[in-house]
């Protein structure tokens, strides 16, 4: 079954594509904004940049919701337990971007009490520089994470957890196998033991009433 | 009342002496047992009316060229609100073994927080200050880190996030309440450290 | 929590936490509240989540890289706080500015007071559920965006003044554009105000709201629009004048009720006053220089580092050693979009500042927020936060 299932194959190409479609084109991001690079967010929400363009101005500040973490801006030591809480929060699949020079390296701020990039913290799927970024910089890193998004398989990432759970089993069941066999093993050693000694002894009540 | 005249008062009253590093405006050293009398003064006995508490700064004197005398200073801006605006700054000198300065807070509500920043900053103990906490850094800081001898780059992570709710029973009872029943919060959970957090 | 009220009756209060990560709390505040019911009882707030450590990053280089980290205390005008620093160094060098200079600085000074009194009051129709007046406001905000990147190279943190001058003269066509971004700001004034001053949500949401009296908030030591609004006109602008602010004809805008509606309604009003100068000062923006001539304060212009030997060791002197300030101690305020932006500034005569101590506005106004919420409901808290307008940048620095 396993095989079968690493195989990519009509039906499940087809529905890899229909899953990244509906994916890509309704990124709901959740804005983690701390500074400045979160202005630049909100110009690019309204009017002149739109976000909406993209699928993405449903913008959602509970972590359940949304598909995006957006890190835009400073996060310091006292900041960070809270990042690490909000990104466990959020529901599979989920994608980190991080904006800013900031998020992405602690920026200028070389200091006692910046943390010198969020993958410290937490995965993150793109980086875009800048300080603070542009909108047009922003849309390039929607654009670059739709890419690696249509390049997942939804199928493989369920054949891969199949196939570990697959592999699970199998380990599972050697184990008890073996064990069983051991046991089994011990038990016919006993069997041949008390068999013996049941044989010496017909053997020596034999030689008895013989005698 | 111009600042001169304000200073002359304060030379006579509370024997303040001008500080010469201050060219551009009037700057008092006032030693720390005067310090509240004489913000006292400033505030109400003054016939300028030095209603506004612009800022609290401290200061490290460690790697000053040519610096003598105690190592920390403590310098508070005042001004007026009425219109010929007249600013007048008192500064306190704060020795490294005493570490010590009266706090203000009693005559200035946003002094609570000025002096909670000099503290969290420098480790300046304002005796007499009702919540005296950390401000900005947070409380697994150790260290002051705006002392001259504090590395800009050493960093220190935090474990878990900041617990509050002593703070707010504090302000409950500020309030004329009473806690009886303490709520039960949610500890914070030992998988929850961050890797490198002292706790981790 | 149960707790015992003044009258010994018996309340049992639930403590809620708001923040830091919080859409009306802009990502950095923080606060708990005892809630009996809808009721705040009691609050105490939480800052630093923001702390970069502006004070000691700025004691490593030299005085003119503060610039930049200056653009990033309040980061919805940034060219006010370089103009702000600047003008601190430039008070204790004891030089005089040009004409052109002071003017110009005038000119960006009041565009940026436009554009973050627009993100605040943008930000306050947000968090209480009105899209379109945010959408209303970013537009002219957009625009002065445009002139930004004209001038300066960059949309938000400009970085545009220097020690002694500015990064540059202002480009061809200057004037038409900022007349034109000045046109749509008056527009979309007019269709703010069509939005906000006859909404009945609106008005129940922010009329009577948080309220302060004007001796609290002095002693909480307020500045700016929020004192104002207070009923106190202190604006050190006309109290202690700079840059000829008193010559150009404009009104302190003023408050009565000292509520969020007074709060926000004082920010479009100064608005006002801000086209209102901006359009005096295009009248008197006459061609000159905008560098003063000293190479120990203002580098040397590119150009004479090529033709002359004075030009190139000034240039030199000044990026490699840093200019050198006179040694003291000195307090300098200027009055910011949110109200007085004061450094203290402890200088050893070398080519690195000693010591610089931001006084950010927003710290004292973010103080006394328990005081203005406790006995209200928790929806009113959302609109106290956005009429105080704190920026996170330069609460924490």
């Amino acid at each position: 079954m396993g095989n079968e299932a690493e195989k990519p194959n009509i039906i499940t190409t087809s529905l890899d594509f229909l899953v990244n479609w509906g994916r890509t084109n309704s990124l709901w991001p959740f804005p983690y904004g701390t500074a400045c690079c979160a202005i630049e967010f909100m110009s690019t929400e309204v009017g002149r940049y739109d976000l909406s363009r993209i699928g993405s101005e449903y913008v959602r500040f509970t972590p359940r919701q949304s598909d995006v973490l957006l890190v835009a801006g400073t996060i310091t030591y006292k900041q960070a337990p809270i990042l690490k809480r909000i990104y466990e929060q959020m529901a599979e699949p989920r994608w980190v971007i991080a904006m800013g020079a900031c998020a992405c390296s602690g920026g200028f701020y070389d200091c006692y009490c910046t943390v010198p990039g969020i993958d410290h913290i937490i995965p993150v799927d793109v980086y875009i520089g800048g300080c603070p970024s542009r909108p047009e910089a922003f849309f390039d890193a929607m654009f670059d994470l739709q890419k690696k998004i249509k390049d997942e398989s939804f199928m493989k990432q369920r054949a891969e957890q199949v196939k570990d759970q697959l592999e699970m089993i199998k380990a599972k069941t050697a184990e008890a196998k073996a064990q069983a066999q051991e046991f089994a093993h011990e038990k016919v050693a006993e069997l041949k033991d008390f068999v013996v000694e049941k044989e010496q002894n017909l053997v020596k009540k034999a030689q008895f009433w013989k005698e | 009342m111009t600042a001169e005249e304000i200073f002359a008062c304060l030379e006579e009253k509370f024997g303040a002496k001008r500080e010469t590093l201050d060219k551009w405006g009037v700057t008092a050293v006032v030693s720390a047992a005067y310090l509240h009398n004489a913000v006292e003064f400033l505030k109400d006995g003054a016939d300028a009316k030095f209603d506004m508490l612009v800022d609290i700064a401290g200061i490290d004197y460690l790697t000053y060229p040519n610096h003598e005398g105690p190592r920390f200073a403590v310098s508070y801006s005042f001004k007026t609100v009425a219109a010929p605006c007249v600013r007048v700054r008192l500064k306190v000198l704060v020795g490294e073994d005493s570490l010590k300065v009266p706090t203000i807070s009693d005559l200035y509500a946003n002094a609570n927080w000025y002096e909670r920043e000099v503290y969290d900053q420098f480790g300046i103990v304002f005796e007499g200050h009702p919540d005296l906490r950390r401000l900005l850094n947070h409380v697994e800081f150790v260290g002051h880190p705006l002392r001259k001898d504090y590395p800009a780059q050493k960093r220190q992570w935090l474990s878990t996030n900041d617990y509050l709710l002593p703070t707010l029973e504090k302000r409950l009872e500020e309030l004329g309440y009473r806690v009886l029943q303490r709520s039960k919060e949610v500890e914070p959970n030992d998988n929850e450290f961050l890797e490198g957090s002292v706790k981790a | 929590m149960i707790v015992l009220d003044k009258n010994g009756e018996k309340l049992n209060l639930m403590p809620l936490n708001v923040g830091p990560s919080h859409p009306a709390t802009h990502g950095c505040l923080r606060f708990m509240a005892a809630m009996d019911g809808e009721t705040i009882v009691a609050s105490v707030e939480e800052i630093g989540y923001l702390h970069r450590g502006f004070e000691k990053m700025v004691e490593r280089g030299t005085w003119q890289q503060v610039v930049p980290y200056t653009d990033r205390l309040n980061y919805c005008s940034a060219i006010m706080n370089n103009i702000a620093y600047c003008r601190a160094v430039e008070n204790m060098f004891g030089v005089e500015l040009p004409e052109r200079t002071k003017v110009l600085r005038v000119i960006v000074n009041e565009l940026s007071r436009i554009n973050d009194h627009f993100v605040c009051v943008a930000a306050a129709f947000q968090d209480l559920g009105g899209t379109t007046p945010f959408m209303y406001a970013f537009n002219p905000r957009e625009e002065i965006m445009c002139i930004w990147e004209k001038l300066t190279g960059a949309r938000l943190t400009n970085s545009f003044a220097r020690i002694g001058g500015l990064y540059r003269d202002s480009y061809e066509g200057f004037e038409q554009d900022v007349l034109a971004a000045l046109d749509s700001t008056e527009k979309a004034l007019k269709d703010l105000h069509a939005c906000l001053d006859r909404n009945r949500i609106f008005l129940d949401r922010t009329v009577g709201i948080g309220k302060i009296s004007a001796e609290r908030a002095i002693s909480y030591g307020w500045t700016g629009p929020c004192l104002r609004a207070s009923g106190v006109a202190s604006d050190l602008r006309k109290d202690e004048p700079y840059y000829d602010y008193e010559t150009y004809d404009w009104e302190v805008v003023v408050g009565t009720q000292g509520d969020c509606n007074d709060r926000l309604q004082v920010r479009l009003a100064e608005i006002e006053e801000s086209v209102k100068i901006v359009r005096q000062a295009l009248k008197r923006l006459t061609p000159g220089p905008v560098d003063i001539v000293d190479p120990r304060i203002r580098v040397p212009a590119h150009k004479l580092a090529y033709q002359d030997m004075e030009g190139l060791i000034g240039r030199f002197k000044s990026v490699y050693e840093g200019i050198r300030v006179p040694e003291g101690e000195y307090y300098c305020g200027s009055e910011c979009a949110n109200g007085e932006l004061g450094f203290t500034i402890v200088s050893d005569g070398s080519g690195h500042p000693y010591r610089i101590k931001v006084r950010p506005p927003c710290l004292t106004q973010f103080a006394a927020f328990h005081e203005l919420v406790e006995g209200g409901q928790l929806a009113d808290s959302m609109a106290v936060l956005s009429g105080l307008n704190i920026i996170a940048g330069e609460l924490d620095r």
